[in-house]
């Protein structure tokens, strides 16, 4: 999956705002090091279970999908920390290191 | 203003923001990250400084206004800031805010159809760049060549019109010139200079690039005008063949967008051992 271009990605926040839909949002807020994706890029989670983006393939992709997921649930936003030690990345047979903030927002 | 305003709904923005990218405006939207209740609470603000949506406080909202104006300066794209950053004395120092540029797909425009400007059109298609390519001659300009159809094919009936018509006020656009020939590249700088597009690049050799860059001081473009100017147009790979001088093209287009000097990432190992 790649980055989407910005006016896709409002698009479909406010197509989804209209139908009265929940999306949760994840933003790579800020990178540290050596990380599989830019500050910036989104990945868009919605209620159907489609999703739209990336911040970043195996890596971290999983744990920021069980963080969407909840959220979806709870409705809370939160800035969360990813730490890509060598280790754990060398396990996921990943070439990062470094670490990440990512913003978990709830939109609607 | 400020202290009448009602604070829409964070979601509200997105619709605003599809407008600002629909009209080509530049704004930066600024996201209450951490640090207090108010998590997701967003303010929009364009280049012209208008404003939409509120981080919850007057006072935060035009301390980061302030804060936004020299964000824009740097050409970063993201970045989260605490506030004591740039505001230690507010009662908000605490609080982390994301800023994060918005701005309309990066455009393209190509002055010249042959062999360099044919393979910097695809290149620059592929890149998401919003590509034009300009040529007078019509039988350049075909789908069989570009089937790519993001690539915008302008036939000029007058190079300096067309260019004039299609790089409009300049913002957010790259204009490459390599036409077939120095008449035509000096007609489509005339174009462009004046206008100051965030880059503007022309092919040919130091000397013929001089002669141009001489004809247009003669025509009165400022030094200031002039010394924006790319040419040489490309970085130094030592591109030989027209798809590597498209590709030294499309790579300082790159590097100039996000502020970078184009040099090597590995630059630095050497120079430690020198």
């Amino acid at each position: 999956m790649s980055t989407i271009p910005q006016h896709d990605l409002y698009q479909m926040l406010s197509a989804a705002n209209d139908h009265g839909e929940r999306v949760v949002v994840a933003t790579v807020a800020h990178t540290r090091g050596s990380t599989p994706q830019r500050r910036g890029a989104k990945m868009l989670f919605f209620q159907n279970g489609k999703v739209a983006g990336t911040v970043g393939g195996g890596c971290i992709e999983a744990e920021v999908w069980a963080d969407a997921r909840e959220a979806m649930q709870t409705g809370k936003s939160e800035l969360k920390h990813f730490s890509l030690t060598a280790d754990e990345a060398s396990e996921e047979g990943m070439v990062c290191g470094g670490t990440m903030d990512i913003f978990i927002e709830v939109i609607g | 203003m400020d202290e009448t305003r009602v604070q829409p709904p964070s979601q509200d923005l997105s619709k605003v923001i599809c407008e600002l990218l629909e009209t080509g405006t530049v704004a930066v939207l600024v996201t209450v990250v951490a640090g207090t209740a108010n998590i997701g609470a967003k303010l929009l603000i364009d280049e012209a400084g208008n404003t939409s949506g509120s981080l919850g406080e007057v006072e935060l909202d035009s301390l980061v206004a302030a804060h936004v104006k020299h964000f824009t300066k740097t050409r970063e794209q993201t970045r989260t800031f605490s506030v004591n950053e740039f505001a230690p004395e507010s009662t908000s120092n605490n609080v982390r805010l994301l800023f994060e540029r918005i701005a309309p797909a990066p455009r393209l425009v190509v002055c010249g159809a042959g062999h360099v400007g044919a393979a910097l059109a695809k290149l620059g298609s592929f890149l998401g760049y919003q590509t034009s390519l300009i040529d007078d001659r019509a039988d350049f300009l075909t789908r069989e060549r570009f089937p790519e159809t993001s690539i915008e094919l302008i036939v000029a009936r007058s190079w300096l019109e067309s260019v004039r018509d299609v790089v409009g006020s300049g913002k957010g656009i790259a204009v490459a010139v390599v036409t077939r020939g120095h008449a035509q590249d000096e007609e489509c700088m005339r174009a462009v200079v004046a206008v100051q597009p965030d880059y503007i690049g022309l092919i040919g050799s130091k000397r013929r690039t001089t002669i141009v860059i001489d004809r247009l001081r003669q025509a009165g473009a400022s030094e200031e005008q002039l010394a924006n100017i790319h040419a040489p147009i490309g970085l130094d790979i030592g591109a030989v063949s027209p798809e590597e001088v498209a590709l030294a093209i499309i790579a300082e287009i790159v590097a100039e967008r996000y502020g970078s000097p184009g040099s090597s990432l590995s630059s630095w190992r050497r120079a430690e051992r020198a």
